[in-house]
């Protein structure tokens, strides 16, 4: 009941979704679309883990007295003043769209935009050329970086005597060759990996996410 | 002071970083856009769409890649407002949802393009990938009202688009994997032509699907915003942000390049 | 209410740059009060554009409406509803139901998708090329790109191929593998500089433009 009755539903909904991928019969087309509707019904409800997790993490903290715990209130306070704008009238209420706007895009932003400063700071640090490898690494990683700046192909036309815009055509080349033979190889990899996984989660091998316990 | 120079405070990289970016902001410099093919690809395929074709626009990204993909969108939407290209968007993101209508309201009302005329928005549905293929069947089984909670049947632009027949292209402006999502089931499923515009991080990793045309075309990251905007000959934030960018890029080549010589100067004295 | 936004905005993007300085209160204060928001956002989104349309408004229409099919409409929503097991710890194995479910569908449809679109289609797309060398279609350039490209990614794969020991020439082509997936990498960081910069970038354009009205 525990274990078996999960594996089992498994089984049955993959099996299903993998044959009428299969199937253009009207019959199967109407139980695939019904089973997306499924897919649509459950997923919503998944996202209440989340929350559960994220409040049950911050209570603990505020019980425990850790560090820095009274800016779980802050927590807290953040996610009852949207619910509270926005729960009653849906998102297209001013003060919700108003703190999305003026507070929850901005700190996000900048947030992410600190990665500038941090991405200079250990290219300067760490970005050496000790080896072969990361030799062409960082090669490469110039020779985009120079190409994306449009920087690059005024100066270079302005110097040098020979063609037209060759950091951007460089970079261009780098992309459509060595990049896209690597990125293939990668995707055709993982793809294997993925079909196989999915076939091992089909037949009841892979069950990590059924947790522990019995 | 080969030492110092190995060793300095990463706050003076962070000044220089600033610097970089605050002094081209403030002296507005300007250079112009070499146009990259896969960007190119994307603007043909629009320009060529006849009047009144239908296109959906999927805002798949946050205010964590906002500055990359809102002036591509915006590219883009008045492209397609001038060449009588309808648009639908929507979002698989809920942070998206609230970024796509903020620019498709902006940008219509200043091209004067007409809600649920010449566009709409349908907002956010969570699902992903049954997002995806649920459209495929019936937009309305995914989407019954746009954002605004107006019924589909009362749209008039949704009046004969029921599914992807009708559309001629999927744009997905995207900060995570939604493009190889649209590419695995909306374009081998329903043999829909899909483009994207993605993120920076992004952008190496879907050249593949460009060569073997499972993508019509791709906008990588604010350079891409910055040629469409050449392309549509409409420069605006994101041409200005890469004239920035320019300097941003200069300081971290001369940062490599003086800790690769200190480096080796330093390896070299200690054998 | 346009200019408090503004300066509202700019009081947490310095909030949050002063990180760079050290960690200290305004910048705990910003980002506490940043996940607090967006949790609260997704709150407000999931439940208006996912609970609502997709299990309250097909629930209450079979409810009103009293036809059998609609009813049909209520097990899934009674599975989705186990989710909410989780919270009582002696029946929170109820919540294994609707994950298999989803997994289930999730790999089902997988299968047959990723195959067709990333290996086969990859497959063609390495090896269409070589059908234009043979009908003269392609010009210098192309032919060394296609070889180029079959190359790379014969050599890639060989790479991640660890069933056989990475010896001789096995070792060789992994070796010639890991050069595409250096410049490719290389490629990759390239453009993360590009996409990082471009955030600092925005943020700067807010605060000399918007805020302090520089610009």
């Amino acid at each position: 009941m525990r274990r078996q009755v999960p594996l089992i539903l498994c089984f049955l909904f993959g099996i299903v979704m993998m044959l009428v991928e299969f199937s253009p019969h009207p019959i199967s087309e109407g139980l695939r679309a019904e089973v997306i509707k499924w897919d649509l019904i459950i997923g919503p409800f998944a996202l209440v883990i989340g929350v559960i997790t994220l409040v049950h993490t911050h209570v603990i903290r505020v019980k425990r007295r850790v560090e820095h715990w009274q800016y779980s209130y802050l927590v807290f306070f953040g996610m009852i003043v949207m619910v509270a704008f926005g729960l009653p009238t849906g998102p297209k209420n001013e003060v919700f769209e108003w703190l999305f706007d003026n507070v929850q895009v901005p700190m996000e932003a900048t947030m992410f935009s600190l990665l500038a400063f941090f991405i200079a700071s250990a290219s300067y640090r760490a970005f050496r050329a000790r080896t072969l490898e990361a030799t062409l690494l960082l090669v490469a990683a110039l020779i985009v970086m120079i190409g994306n700046a449009p920087i690059g192909d005024v100066l270079w036309n302005e110097l040098s005597p020979v063609g037209d815009n060759i950091p951007s055509t460089a970079r261009q080349w780098i992309l459509d060759n060595p990049n896209l033979s690597s990125r293939r190889g990668i995707i055709l990899g993982v793809s294997l990996g993925v079909i196989s996984q999915s076939i091992r989660i089909i037949f009841g091998i892979e069950r990590s996410y059924l947790g522990g316990g019995d | 002071m080969l030492e110092k120079l190995m060793s300095i405070d990463r706050r003076i990289v962070f000044v220089l970083v600033a610097v970089a970016v605050i002094i081209p902001t403030l002296l507005k410099v300007s250079f112009p856009i070499t146009v990259s093919q896969p960007t190119r690809s994307v603007y043909d395929f629009i320009d060529e769409l006849p009047k009144d074709s239908t296109i959906l626009m999927a805002f798949n990204y946050g205010p964590s890649s906002l500055a990359e993909l809102e002036p591509m969108a915006a590219a883009v939407l008045r492209h397609c407002f001038r060449k009588n290209v309808r648009v639908i968007g929507m979002t698989l993101f809920n942070v998206g949802a609230r970024l796509g209508d903020r620019v498709m309201s902006e940008t219509a009302a200043e091209m004067g393009a007409v809600d649920g005329e010449d566009y709409v928005f349908l907002g956010f549905r969570p699902g992903g990938i049954s997002v995806i293929l649920g459209m495929g069947t019936a937009i309305d089984s995914v989407f019954d009202a746009d954002y605004r909670g107006k019924p589909l049947s009362e749209i008039p632009m949704m009046q004969d688009v029921r599914n992807y027949d009708r559309i001629a292209l999927v744009l997905d402006l995207a900060s995570s994997a939604t493009p190889e999502a649209w590419i695995v089931y909306a374009n081998t499923k329903y043999k829909q032509q899909v483009a994207a515009g993605v993120t920076g991080v992004m952008v190496s990793e879907l050249y593949p699907y460009i060569q073997s045309r499972q993508l019509v075309g791709l906008m990588p990251g604010l350079l891409g915003a910055a040629e469409y905007e050449t392309l549509i000959d409409t420069p605006e934030k994101a041409t200005a942000g890469m004239s920035v960018q320019s300097f941003v890029h200069l300081l971290i080549f001369v940062l490599v390049v003086v800790g690769n010589v200190a480096f080796f100067i330093q390896r070299r004295r200690t054998q | 209410m346009e200019v408090l936004g503004i300066w509202v905005a700019a009081f947490f993007t310095l909030c949050i740059y002063s990180f760079l300085y050290r960690d200290n209160p305004f910048y705990r204060f910003a980002e506490h009060l940043f996940v607090g928001l967006s949790v609260g956002y997704g709150i407000v989104f999931s439940i208006h554009q996912g609970l609502i349309p997709f299990a309250w408004d097909p629930f209450w229409e079979a409810i009103t409406k009293r036809e059998f099919m609609g009813l049909l409409k209520l097990i899934p929503i009674f599975i989705g509803l186990l989710f909410f097991a989780r919270v009582v710890p002696k029946y929170s194995w109820l919540i294994r139901y609707p994950i298999a479910i989803l997994i289930g569908i999730g790999a089902g449809r997988a299968i047959p998708n990723v195959m067709d679109a990333r290996i086969f289609r990859q497959v063609y797309g390495t090896l269409t090329p070589f059908g234009q060398i043979h009908a003269g279609a392609l010009g210098f350039f192309e032919i060394f790109g296609a070889i180029l490209m079959l190359v790379g990614v014969i050599c890639t794969l060989t790479y991640f191929f660890f069933s056989i020991e990475h010896r001789g020439a096995v070792g060789g082509i992994s070796k010639v593998g890991i050069i595409f997936l250096m410049v490719g990498f290389g490629s990759a960081f390239g453009n993360t500089v590009m996409g990082r910069v471009s955030l600092l970038i925005q943020r700067v354009d807010f605060l000399l433009s918007d805020w302090l009205r520089l610009i």
